[in-house]
């Protein structure tokens, strides 16, 4: 009896350390996953489509204070136009899960990308959490830069100010738009790790 | 057409008037000791600004606490966030002359949802702020007013939340009365205390381990490390927990960076932790691991996984303890009945079986009864460990009692009309027999931890009651797994001696241990209750071994005299039970002790410190608990020694000991006006001078000089 409640726990040890959530993360300076998702036309995206352009991966919550401080003051969208004109791509992504606060089907996603003027290149519904928690993203937002060749360079918050407060944005260091500003002089990211912050992405477990 | 308003206008308009006059006066109804903010009503985390006192003298520090009130559902942040959230932020508008300290935060929770981790706190918590206030400020009134956000979440949503507080407090002159809000001993009870030593921490192969010196004697529960700094720790990762004699050695995952510096909270039970600053050094992660560390308690999603994993672990490890613990000197003399039950049934099976089931039965349901018994008394909030039957002096008593009346039986002083230890094979009584044999030796066992179990039952703390209860039933089935065996297994069963006159000397014999526990015991008691109470508990314990005796005498002559016997054993071992000193008593008891150290001390109380004061006597103060070790290593090293009890002795010097093992207002309060948060404390008040607080190192020469 006894070592059949020692196999058990063995095993179901063994069986817990491979079903850990969020135990995966993208190491900076390592080359990203790469991973497929449908945007909220029902398009088909591939990371590894991008590959020779720099992609800035943004992850999403309407409904969540922290994003709605970038969105109603205009920085996320402003940071977002920016990064276009350097030719650089943009993805949006929404890990929430269905019943999850922030989860969109692909017509209210339209609906709000225009409402609200975002100028991402792509808006993707991530409702499994599956490239959330290959990412480990955290929080919304949660900023990655990934780099030509397809290495991550940058993983973190928005900016360096943690607050609800959109005052703080105009004092605040913008962590993405200054990696940009790197790479694009050829430099090598001078800040390539800060503390994401923001309310916590709401998977499905 | 009328110009008369008609009975409908007027009804509408007075309840226009109505709304237009309540309205505002249920707006106004907002207890609070601050100034009434029209929007805290609409807050999910209303924060009230409360001061310890309104007075405050010039030159003096004043408390204040941010008192937080979550609504169901909803928790605020400890100043470290974790993965998501923020901590609080405080915009001071003070007057001139009065500066705000560092906000002190209670020993946080962990809510863990879909692999992101958060510090925060489930219920009401208050966080602290100390003003001080210059000696420059005339006396008058001080209005503060300070404008705080913090972040209130549920599960699923969150919402920045801010407010504007204020209080006005009143500058008075030295000699003017302050009194205190008592509210505020709960506040700092609830903050995490100052650990008198220094912790290490190393960064290593994306691994964190923190070593922080921790009494090996003193109980934790659910170890874990807050830490204040962000990008070094994986808040999320579990955290394994190793305790290597003095040390408590945590190691989780590391995030990337690091620091030469770090600080943090160990949090060690529901509602204590202490604070530790840590130095980068070198961390082994030596010492036996501690169960119930890192997956406890907090989990929502994913916790019925590692939970259950925990209980087959935890299971197992009681199985094995309780085999283990029919080694330990508790049981063994219990399991002296048993072998004399085995060696008479030697031959027959079904009734071995019979009696090795019945005894299993009652080894397990005495253990889980316990098991059981100890969840409520935790759930009702009283802070008892295992074994803590043992603790109480009238269980001991009483089992006492047992002991001997089952001592004396085994001697031959009487025997039990219906349990048959004679030579006779056993009757179908011997199963009631064998019940009482294994209860017995389940409720003497558990207070015998050997190893496995320590680890087991600290599980229990942190599973759901049926699962701690199964563990408890495993411990009974370890504990009865040798004679199971015995009674069904062949082949050990055929090894048996068969019975023979030889079994009545080995049961004279088996008495021996039974009286050596009798005598443990005694000593047990003796030292709960003190000498004094101890000789009249034998006086009673006495009584019960003359009742049997002349009880056996009875049996003997053929007389029946079981129904006055066992009314008088009832009477003395309930007299007994009433005749042992209750709590207060114990308590001189354990200050007796204290007086009887090399170094005799009276326990410290501010009336005390006056009158000694007054009295113009040196007087040395020094404030310990039991688990802080440095404490400890200061008091072996030079308080309780010899040469200083002589000098102080000589010098007339009076001393004064603050035990702050448990919390005490009077002592935080102490150590707070002294500029200190923790323990040790050591202070010298020279007569008719101010007190010199003396390193926190000692060395018998530093105490000796202050007197030389």
């Amino acid at each position: 009896m006894f070592y059949k409640t020692a196999l058990t726990s063995i095993a179901a040890v063994a069986a817990i350390s491979m079903a850990m959530p969020l135990a995966a993360a993208q190491k900076t300076g390592a080359i990203a996953q790469d991973f497929k998702l449908t945007d909220m036309y029902g398009k088909t995206v591939q990371l590894s489509s991008f590959r020779g352009k720099t992609v800035v991966m943004e992850w999403h919550n309407p409904g969540c204070p922290f994003v709605v401080k970038h969105y109603d003051s205009g920085n996320m969208q402003k940071t977002q136009a920016a990064a276009r004109k350097q030719g650089v791509v943009w993805l949006t992504i929404n890990s929430g899960a269905q019943g999850k606060q922030g989860y969109m089907k692909g017509p209210e996603a339209q609906k709000l990308a225009k409402d609200q003027g975002m100028n991402s290149d792509h808006y993707l519904l991530d409702a499994k959490g599956v490239v959330g928690k290959a990412y480990a993203a955290k929080t919304t937002p949660h900023m990655y830069i990934i780099d030509a060749s397809g290495k991550l360079v940058y993983q973190g918050g928005i900016d360096d100010k943690p607050t609800a407060n959109k005052a703080d944005i105009k004092g605040a260091r913008n962590h993405v738009t200054a990696a940009l500003t790197d790479l694009k002089a050829g430099k090598s990211v001078s800040v390539a790790q800060s503390r994401p912050y923001g309310c916590s992405v709401k998977y499905a477990s | 057409m009328t110009s008369k308003p008609s009975l409908r206008t007027i009804w509408t308009s007075f309840q226009l008037l109505l709304v237009a006059l309540l309205v505002p006066a249920l707006l106004g109804i907002n207890p609070a000791a601050a100034q009434v903010d029209l929007n805290k009503r609409e807050l999910n985390v209303p924060a009230t600004l409360v001061a310890e006192s309104q007075q405050v003298q010039a030159g003096q520090s004043v408390t204040l606490a941010f008192v937080m009130n979550p609504k169901p559902t909803w928790h605020g942040y400890w100043e470290n966030p974790g993965d998501a959230g923020i901590g609080m932020s405080f915009d001071w508008k003070l007057p001139d002359g009065v500066t705000a300290g560092r906000a002190q935060y209670p020993v946080p929770d962990r809510l863990l949802v879909s692999g992101i981790m958060n510090y925060i706190y489930k219920g009401d918590y208050a966080v602290l702020v100390n003003l001080v206030v210059s000696e420059k400020v005339k006396p008058g009134p001080l209005p503060i007013s300070v404008k705080s956000e913090w972040l209130a979440c549920t599960d699923e949503v969150c919402v920045p939340e801010q407010d504007e507080l204020s209080i006005n407090l009143q500058v008075v002159g030295p000699d003017a009365a302050v009194s205190l809000n008592n509210a505020f001993n709960a506040y700092r009870e609830a903050l995490p205390r100052q650990l008198g030593s220094a912790a290490t921490f190393t960064v290593k192969d994306d691994l964190f381990r923190l070593s922080v010196p921790f009494p090996a004697n003193i109980d934790i529960e659910t170890p874990y490390f807050f830490i204040k700094e962000d990008g070094i720790v994986d808040y999320a990762a579990p955290q394994k927990v190793n305790r290597d004699g003095d040390k408590l050695i945590i190691e989780t995952a590391a995030r990337g960076d690091t620091l030469q510096n770090i600080s943090g909270v160990v949090k060690i039970g529901p509602s204590s932790g202490f604070s530790v600053k840590a130095a980068s050094g070198d961390v082994e992660m030596s010492g036996t691991p501690f169960i119930g560390s890192g997956d406890s308690g907090n989990f929502i999603g994913g916790g019925d996984q590692s939970n259950a994993s925990l209980l087959f672990v935890a299971l197992g490890g009681a199985i094995v303890g309780g085999l283990l613990l029919n080694l330990m000197p508790c049981v063994f003399p219990i399991l002296s009945l048993k072998a004399i039950s085995l060696a008479k049934a030697g031959g027959n099976e079904a009734v071995v079986r019979r009696d090795a089931l019945a005894y299993t039965a009652g080894v397990v349901v005495v253990a889980t009864a316990l098991g059981g018994l100890l969840l409520a008394l935790r759930a009702s909030g009283a802070a008892v460990g295992w074994a803590f039957q043992l603790q109480d002096p009238k269980i001991i008593f009483v089992l006492l009692a047992l002991v001997i009346a089952i001592g004396f039986n085994l001697a031959g002083l009487f025997e039990l009309p219906n349990v048959n230890f004679g030579n006779k094979l056993a009757q179908k009584d011997g199963a009631a027999g064998s019940f009482w044999t294994g209860a017995l030796a389940a409720f003497v066992a558990t207070p015998c931890t050997g190893p496995f179990m320590a680890a087991a039952l600290g599980a229990t703390i942190v599973l759901p009651p049926i699962a701690a209860l199964i563990i408890f039933a495993g411990l009974g089935v370890g504990l009865a797994l040798p004679f199971l065996l015995i009674a069904f297994v062949p082949a050990i069963r055929n090894r048996l001696p068969k019975p023979g006159a030889w079994l009545d000397s080995f049961r004279k014999v088996m008495a021996i241990p039974m009286f050596l526990t009798a005598i443990g015991l005694i000593w047990l008691l003796g030292r709960q209750i003190g000498t004094d109470a101890l000789g009249l508990s034998l006086i009673f314990l006495l009584l019960v071994t003359l009742i049997l005796w002349w009880f056996g005498g009875g049996q003997m002559k053929g007389l029946s005299r079981g129904t006055w016997a066992t009314g008088a054993l009832t009477a003395a071992i309930v007299g007994g039970v009433l005749l042992l000193p209750n709590a207060e008593a114990m308590d001189n008891q354990k200050v007796a002790s204290a007086s009887s150290a090399t170094l005799p001390s009276e326990p410290f109380s501010e009336e005390r410190l006056s009158e000694l004061r007054a009295s113009n006597q040196p007087i040395f103060a020094y404030f310990t608990a039991d688990w802080c070790i440095t404490c400890k290593a200061n008091e072996a090293a030079a308080v309780q020694r010899q040469e200083t009890a002589d000098a102080f002795a000589e010098a007339n010097v009076a001393v004064l000991m603050g035990d702050w093992t448990r919390p005490d207002p009077v002592i935080s309060k102490f150590l707070e006006k002294h500029g200190r948060a923790g323990v040790p404390l050591y202070l010298y008040y020279a007569p008719g001078e101010e007190p010199v607080i003396l390193p926190q190192i000692l060395t018998v020469g530093t105490l000796t000089d202050l007197v030389t």
